[in-house]
């Protein structure tokens, strides 16, 4: 991601000032690090709350404190991996008090979220009407969410979002060696969940030697 | 095992790794498997864009404390 300008905002002229120049600062700096990183901290609410509606108001509140605390976040760090933990303890604090059943997947609702939001808001450049892709995304969708969710997450975050083991442990408070076997198991179980998909569209096919 | 399929080995690490493949047949076809789930993973799960209304809303409240016209972020 590009670094702001450190000249830039020196040369920011205000006209009536009604901002210090600080402020303006803290604003360009706040869009330039922090707002770039609004697709995947919806994405990140989305797999954590299952509700367009609660995904919004999560991000919403996460660019809210983030704004706020702006000052705390240490400049040369990674600004996303900041977000996303802002982002979870918010979800936990708001949702996980009242929450249902952990480990329980109801996959219609799930089937069903899926695509009512895929229709509108996909990303993909791919040909979604094919059958075959939208199987499989389902299906891989599904089998990530049938994994106990310390697994889920840090798939998730490692491979989805790229984030290195470091920042990751940071995440969900805990060592890195734990997150390393989290991955380590989480991938297993996703493996035996993902066999017959994979054998069905030829990933997987050829045992190389 | 997953520090190699993430690329958080040490070179030396990597090393010993590699090597120890070569003579694990074991290894090396958890290896492969473990690569291919993360990248099943990374190209199948669909990303999805933030709402416009949203990122309107996230953008004017970073600039709620001003209630200036946007040329106020002129550069000379």
């Amino acid at each position: 991601m590009k670094k702001p300008d450190p000249t830039h905002p020196a040369k920011t002229r205000t006209k009536k000032e009604p901002l210090s120049r600080e402020e303006l600062q803290k604003q360009l700096e706040f869009q330039n690090e922090a707002v770039v990183h609004i697709n995947s901290l919806y994405n990140y609410a989305l797999h954590l709350t299952m509700n367009p509606d609660d995904a919004e108001d999560l991000v919403q509140e996460t660019y809210l404190k983030a704004y706020r605390f702006f000052n705390s976040f240490e400049r040369g760090t990674n600004c996303k991996a900041w977000l996303f933990k802002i982002l979870k303890n918010n979800y936990i604090n708001k949702f996980r008090k009242n929450s249902k059943e952990p480990g329980k997947v109801d996959y219609d609702l799930l089937k069903d979220f899926y695509h009512s939001i895929k229709d509108t808001r996909s990303d993909t450049t791919e040909e979604e009407s094919d059958y075959f892709h939208s199987l499989l995304h389902e299906e891989v969708y599904q089998a990530l969410h049938s994994l106990p969710e310390e697994f889920r997450e840090v798939i998730q975050l490692c491979d989805i979002e790229g984030f290195t083991y470091e920042e990751i442990a940071n995440m969900v408070e805990s060592p890195i060696g734990t997150v390393r076997s989290r991955l380590y198991r989480g991938r297993k179980l996703l493996r035996a969940q993902l066999e017959g998909y994979a054998k069905k569209y030829g990933f997987n096919t050829d045992k190389n030697q | 095992m997953s520090a190699a399929v993430d690329g958080e080995l040490t070179l030396k690490e990597e090393q010993d790794f590699l090597l120890h493949l070569v003579e694990c047949r074991e290894c090396k076809e958890e290896f492969e498997d473990a690569k291919k789930t993360k990248m099943i993973i990374k190209e199948r799960i669909v990303q999805f864009k933030a709402p416009q209304t949203l990122i309107n809303s996230i953008m004017q409240l970073t600039i709620v404390s001003t209630r200036e016209p946007e040329d106020t972020l002129l550069y000379e």
